[in-house]
């Protein structure tokens, strides 16, 4: 019988490698699977438990951090945002249930000190606890409430930018989100906030600066005009026939200008006033195939290189065989309309292009991320994205866009202490029956001469409500205005 | 009188420092485990060191006065599992280890009641038959309208006078005395195999009906109570004892053959055998509250243990808590979070230690009777570890079987120090015949000879 004992001995030392292997698979073979599982909140736990770092804004105030619960919390830190509903969109909200979004998503390392860099510092001095690194914003806390400010209570957004930077000074959406409410430890009431916020139409937790595209309206203008004089299709000093009606070619539908008015003369003149059927007419004369090519070369059809999460990309439609089937839509699209549709942050480059001498630059809003002892861990260095056009298209853009302030549609936009401010209005008509639906746009740069901002202002119109029935200069022109003169009589100071 | 130092002696000398390792262990973890919770220490931490050195003492006491030659592993052993199984306990639920002190206290007890009645391993074998009858009522009894209990719609549990316990744990050495009084006494003629069916050559049907009615008794009275954990183990100490007593390796693959028929055919019938093997192919796909939830515990047991990593997440540290069966079923996931690979592998090894002991005083033994007990009683131990850490990490399906020592639960506990006495009862016996240490007669035997010494006196006196 012993034989068949020591048998039965191997065939159970079998039996408990075989659970040895199985053990290895998961605690080490298939850790990082398991610990990646959204279903897996063990790390979330943990997290919740250890300091959390602040984010902080350009003019140093802390627009998130992490503060000790009292105790009979089920967590030791409680992650607070001091500002409200001001930065919901920047910085997101970090919760254990619901995971996170924004800054606190994309810079979750850094505030918890796990990156490579930090680690090895928290190797050098184990008994410090707290391993926590800050993130350091571009935007401007005070600027960020002039903008929220000006924009009141309509859907819509601004983005301000430094045009040669490519640094994001402000940028709120409007309806924002007090992300307060939804990291409350109670997970009850947490799920109520988050499931009342995806409940509106309008939307709240969607940041309309960058993740949300928008037809542009005549503010596209900026760009057709640009690829025709860079391409040399158009001239400055080229005359439009004064026309109420235009009929393309492959339909029987003519183009009228905005609310049929007759209009035309130089390009200067047609690009104040905003006529239409001029920049039907160049969009045509550049080409199915120029078209599209000159839009990609402005970044157009290509996710915009952000450092928040999940950007969106601009939109010119189709590609230029379709458009060479459908040339009304070409003719539209030369002035915003049809199938355009552009991000907010986008236009506000797109200005920053005409600024910054043809070059757009990288979009950004995290300045510095820093380790807990306040050490440099990274520095975004600004850098170009796109190039456009060339320095003389930017200055006859400039000139044109001057126009535009100076005598055109964007009056209101005319700055104080005599400042010249250079822009573009858009109103972008979204329904051709039934009530009015447009967006509200201006997007422009100031000084003229020597740009230092470039803003996007967007309003968002309703079926028949106040935007829809105004236009980008009347609505957008004294928000922009607000916001750059304020800009500009605290330049002195801070 | 100067005694000579004996191998027995060695053993007991050994066994004393070993239990007093796992005392340390067990201190250690409990100190740490608090100290990981509450960042305080312990409250009455002396207490609870002086309990379980005191308890660790007083059994090794009762093994040098009543089992001096036996195996000096398996108490080391068993108190190394019980301690960081008591610590896990304890850390889950402060109610619970409270129950689990007291239960260890009684186990503990039983396991000396087992040595002082249980004298000479060999007599067992004289009350096969009462064994079996006291078998199968324990695993009869969860079926008795008023007595039975559900849990977690297994049919497994009794109330009797406000405690809930489950016979089947006793049940198990029961039906394991029997099968090695049986076999031992009848291994030849059934092994003999002088009836042909077919290509295979079988053993009289008549030496082996008793046996296949007890296990077919079993196993059907596991299906009504649908613990299939238990089936599975009954299954596997059959057919290992009798491949062992016969030495026929046709019993072990009708063995197989006939086990992967009735999983079948238990597969076929029983919607609750379907789920385990679904949940223990695909727990994923059922986590959530809209398909049952019935995947959530397998999950969060496997997220545990990856938790845990090659290091662990340090006594209290972790989040077992999140695994609502942590305390009993799952307790390996708790200790695989907390202790991580290294601290489950030890656990592995030391239930390896265990059936090793327990194997080589079954290879020891003379009669045939005590090597087929002491294998049954050691298959149950390995192959219970195996079905539930097997479960938990999904090697196997998931039955409910208490992890032996480690997990929560009175009747466990209860009957695995009873088992445990045995073992060292039958390895005691031996070495009492092989001479290691002297054979006196026992603590039992001279109570008899001291009472038949004065009856002779009363009846001289009369």
């Amino acid at each position: 019988m012993n034989s068949r004992i020591r048998k039965l001995a191997l065939a159970l030392l079998v039996c408990f490698v075989v659970l040895f292997v199985q053990l290895n698979v998961i605690q080490v073979a298939r850790q990082g699977r398991y610990a990646a599982d959204p279903r897996n909140n063990r790390q979330s736990i943990r997290d919740f438990n250890r300091p959390r770092g602040p984010i902080v804004t350009a003019d140093g105030v802390v627009i998130a951090d992490s503060v000790p619960t009292s105790p009979g919390d089920n967590f030791k830190f409680q992650r607070r945002y001091p500002l409200g509903t001001l930065f919901g969109n920047i910085t997101g909200y970090y919760t254990l249930n619901f995971g996170s979004t924004q800054l606190e998503q994309s810079f979750n390392k850094v505030l918890m000190g796990d990156t490579p860099a930090q680690d090895l510092q928290s190797v050098t001095d184990l008994f410090k606890g707290d391993n926590s690194g800050s993130v350091k914003l571009t935007v401007r806390a005070d600027l960020q409430k002039v903008v929220a400010q000006a924009l009141g209570q309509r859907t819509g957004s601004i983005v301000v930018v430094n045009p040669r930077t490519g640094a994001v000074l402000a940028a709120y959406s409007s309806p924002a989100y007090d992300p307060n409410l939804i990291v409350v430890h109670n997970t009850r009431k947490s799920e109520a906030a988050l499931r009342f916020l995806q409940a509106q139409p309008t939307d709240p937790l969607l940041d309309r600066t960058y993740q949300e595209n928008y037809m542009p309206g005549s503010s596209f203008k900026i760009i057709t005009t640009s690829i025709a004089l860079q391409s040399g299709v158009l001239r400055m000093d080229q005359t439009f026939p004064v026309t109420n009606s235009w009929l393309p070619p492959q339909t029987t539908n003519p183009i009228q200008n905005f609310k049929g008015h007759n209009c035309g003369g130089t390009l200067p003149e047609v690009f104040a006033k905003s006529c239409n059927i001029p920049f039907a007419q160049t969009a045509l004369a550049v080409g199915p195939l120029g078209m599209t090519q000159g839009v990609k070369a402005w970044g157009v059809d290509e996710q915009i290189p952000y450092d928040l999460p999940s950007p969106a990309a601009s939109r010119f439609g189709q590609d230029a065989a379709k458009f060479s089937r459908t040339l009304p839509l070409l003719a539209i699209g030369g002035f915003g309309q049809g199938n355009d549709a552009m991000l907010p942050l986008h236009m506000a480059l797109v200005a920053s292009t005409v600024a910054n001498g043809g070059v757009m630059m990288k979009p950004y809003i995290v300045d510095e991320t820093l380790a807990h002892d306040g050490t440099v861990l990274t520095k975004t260095s600004p850098s170009p994205w796109k190039r456009p056009i060339s320095t003389n298209v930017a200055q006859q853009m400039t000139q044109l866009m001057i126009g535009v302030v100076n005598t055109g549609t964007g009056k209101k936009m005319q700055l104080a202490g005599g400042i010249q401010a250079a822009a573009k209005t858009g109103t972008a008509q979204l329904s051709t029956k039934g009530p009015q639906r447009s967006n509200a746009w201006i997007v422009g740069f100031a000084p003229a001469e020597a740009p230092r901002y470039a803003i996007a202002c967007m309003l968002k119109g309703g079926p028949g409500d106040d935007v829809s029935e105004s236009t980008g200069g009347t609505l957008c022109g004294p928000i922009a205005k607000k916001v750059l003169d304020y800009l500009f009589a605290t330049d002195g100071r801070g | 009188m100067t005694r000579p130092r004996t191998v027995a002696t060695a053993r007991r000398n050994t066994e004393l420092g070993l239990a007093l390792m796992a005392a340390i262990v067990t201190g250690a973890a409990y100190t740490l485990a608090a100290l990981g919770k509450n960042a305080v220490l312990p409250p009455r931490l002396v207490a609870f060191l002086i309990a379980i050195v005191g308890i660790l003492v007083l059994t090794h006491v009762a093994n040098r006065f009543l089992a001096r030659g036996a195996d000096g592993t398996l108490l080391p052993l068993a108190a190394l599992l019980n301690g960081i199984g008591y610590v896990m306990i304890a850390r889950l639920n402060d109610r619970l280890a409270a129950l689990q002190t007291t239960w260890t206290f009684i186990a503990v007890a039983a396991y000396v009641l087992t040595l002082l009645v249980v004298q000479r391993a060999s007599d067992l074998a004289r009350y096969k038959w009462t064994f079996l009858l006291i078998g199968i009522a324990l695993l009869l009894m969860p079926l008795v309208p008023g007595v039975g209990a559900l849990n977690n719609g297994a049919r497994i549990g009794v109330y009797v006078g406000g405690v809930n316990f489950q016979p089947g744990e006793f049940a198990k050495i029961a039906l394991a005395l029997f099968f090695a009084g049986y076999l031992a006494e009848r291994r030849e003629l059934i092994s003999a195999s002088t009836w042909k069916v077919g290509p295979l050559r079988l053993p009289e049907p008549r030496y082996l009906l008793p046996i296949l009615a007890a296990w077919a008794f079993a196993v059907v009275v596991m299906v009504a109570e649908k613990d299939l954990g238990s089936s599975l183990l009954f299954f596997t100490l059959f057919v290992v004892v009798v491949w062992v007593a016969t030495e026929r390796a046709s019993y072990l693959v009708i063995g197989v053959l006939s086990f992967a028929a009735a999983a079948y055919v238990a597969w076929r019938l029983f919607s609750h055998v379907q789920l385990r093997v679904a949940l223990w192919l695909d727990p994923w796909s059922r986590y959530g509250p809209e398909t049952g939830g019935r995947g959530f515990q397998p999950v969060q047991a496997i997220f545990a243990m990856a938790d845990g990593g090659v290091g662990g997440r340090g006594l209290g540290l972790g989040t077992p808590n999140k695994i609502p069966e942590a305390k009993n079923d799952f307790i390996f996931a708790a200790i695989g979070e907390e202790l991580g690979l290294l601290g489950a592998t030890a656990l592995l090894i030391a239930f390896l230690l265990m059936i090793g002991a327990g194997l080589r005083i079954a290879t020891r033994a003379e009669r045939p009777f005590e090597k087929l007990l002491a294998t049954g009683l050691t298959t149950i131990i390995g192959i219970q570890a195996f079905i539930i850490i097997g479960g938990v990490t999904r090697v196997v399906p998931l039955t409910g079987v208490a992890l032996p020592f480690v997990g929560y639960g009175g009747s466990s506990l209860l009957g695995n120090y009873v088992l445990l006495a045995l073992l060292v009862r039958i390895s005691d016996s031996t070495a009492r015949r092989l001479g290691e240490t002297p054979d006196t007669l026992t603590v039992g035997e001279r109570f008899t000879a001291w009472r038949k010494r004065n009856d002779q006196t009363w009846a001289g006196r009369q």
